[in-house]
């Protein structure tokens, strides 16, 4: 599961960056093409819920699209064996 | 099924400002609606006059969007012609407790199973920031401009006290909780009443030195106080900390109730 921020949704009241325990969201930088500073995903790989939902078959925390006024906030399935970049932490 | 399909994805983005909490209370609402797997056939939502009656109008089912203060006046009729039908009210704090008061009460005293969501930001909101009802003390707004000298309505108090059925309240920060109240409210047949406090930055936010709207739901946060313990500082003898929101679940009980489903 990936985490997807709608762009044409959301208002960037930034109530995400302040509730993910895990924080996967930091403030934006530039405006977007509605002048609206949309929150950036810093590492979303971290998330217990995108990594963990389809193996326990529901939502983990989803604090996030809870929160979201805009309902900006949801997961979309992935292609098996994307690749992606990966940050490690040691 | 989650609760996003509930909701009209073709009136979104919605009016709301950015920030404001009525959009997290629809989360949570729904969520608990598709929790109690109920169709959508057989689900009214009802809502009167404010920013926070515009709810309905992006839930994917039959709603009446009704006159200032009346939400529960309609409410009652739908229940009574035709009790099969679960309905939930949305509501605001002016809307609910200044000229919808008496229905209010009234509704509570007849224990009509109704569940009613008051999304309580305090003020008006829509109409430009005039002080309501539930304007604390000390709190700034249009019609308040040197602060606030009236005491507040306790609208928790005020429906255990009318007699309703289910009372809860939390804030928009606590959205699991807030999702669990409802539930409870949607399963308790009699009335619930679950007030959620929320944030309006725009008209609350910005002239009670909430500049951004994160500020207001750190206060949220800090100053809310559950129910348990503030029964135990009562108990104490203490007093009760500056400004805080008693949180929790204050009465769930089972008196007899007006248009339960057959």
């Amino acid at each position: 599961m990936r985490l997807v921020i709608d762009e044409r949704r959301c208002k960037g009241c930034n109530l995400c960056t302040m509730v993910c325990p895990y924080r996967i969201f930091k403030q934006g930088s530039k405006p977007n093409a509605r002048g609206i500073v949309v929150p950036e995903l810093d590492r979303p790989e971290r998330c217990a819920n995108c990594r963990l939902q389809a193996l326990y078959g529901r939502t983990l925390c989803g604090m996030c699209q809870m929160i979201c006024p805009d309902q900006a906030i949801s997961w979309q399935e992935e292609e098996k064996n994307e690749p992606r970049k990966v940050a490690i932490e040691f | 099924m989650t609760y996003t399909e509930w909701l009209r994805e073709d009136r979104l983005p919605h009016i709301y400002c950015a920030g404001c909490g009525n959009g997290t209370v629809i989360n949570c609402t729904l969520n608990a609606v598709d929790q109690m797997g109920w169709k959508k056939e057989e689900t009214v939502f009802v809502s009167g006059i404010g920013c926070s009656s515009r709810a309905p109008g992006y839930i994917m089912t039959d709603s009446l969007h009704t006159t200032h203060g009346r939400a529960l006046a309609f409410a009652t009729g739908i229940k009574m012609a035709s009790p099969d039908l679960n309905v939930v009210v949305f509501t605001g704090d002016g809307d609910l407790a200044a000229i919808g008061g008496n229905h209010f009460i009234h509704a509570c005293r007849r224990n009509i199973d109704l569940t009613v969501v008051c999304m309580n930001n305090q003020i008006y909101g829509m109409t430009g920031g005039q002080g309501s009802p539930t304007t604390p003390m000390g709190a700034l707004s249009t019609t308040t401009p040197y602060g606030s000298r009236e005491p507040t309505f306790d609208l928790c108090e005020l429906a255990s006290a009318a007699g309703a059925n289910f009372v809860s309240r939390w804030t928009s920060y606590h959205v699991k909780e807030l999702t669990r109240a409802i539930h409870n409210g949607l399963k308790t047949s009699g009335f619930s009443f679950i007030e959620a406090a929320v944030q309006c930055p725009t008209n609350y936010g910005r002239r009670n030195k909430f500049r951004q709207v994160m500020d207001q739901i750190e206060y949220f946060k800090t100053h809310a106080v559950l129910q348990q313990k503030a029964d135990r500082l009562r108990e104490e003898g203490k007093p009760l900390p500056e400004n805080s929101i008693v949180v929790g679940e204050f009465v769930h009980r089972n008196r007899p109730a007006m248009g339960v489903k057959r």
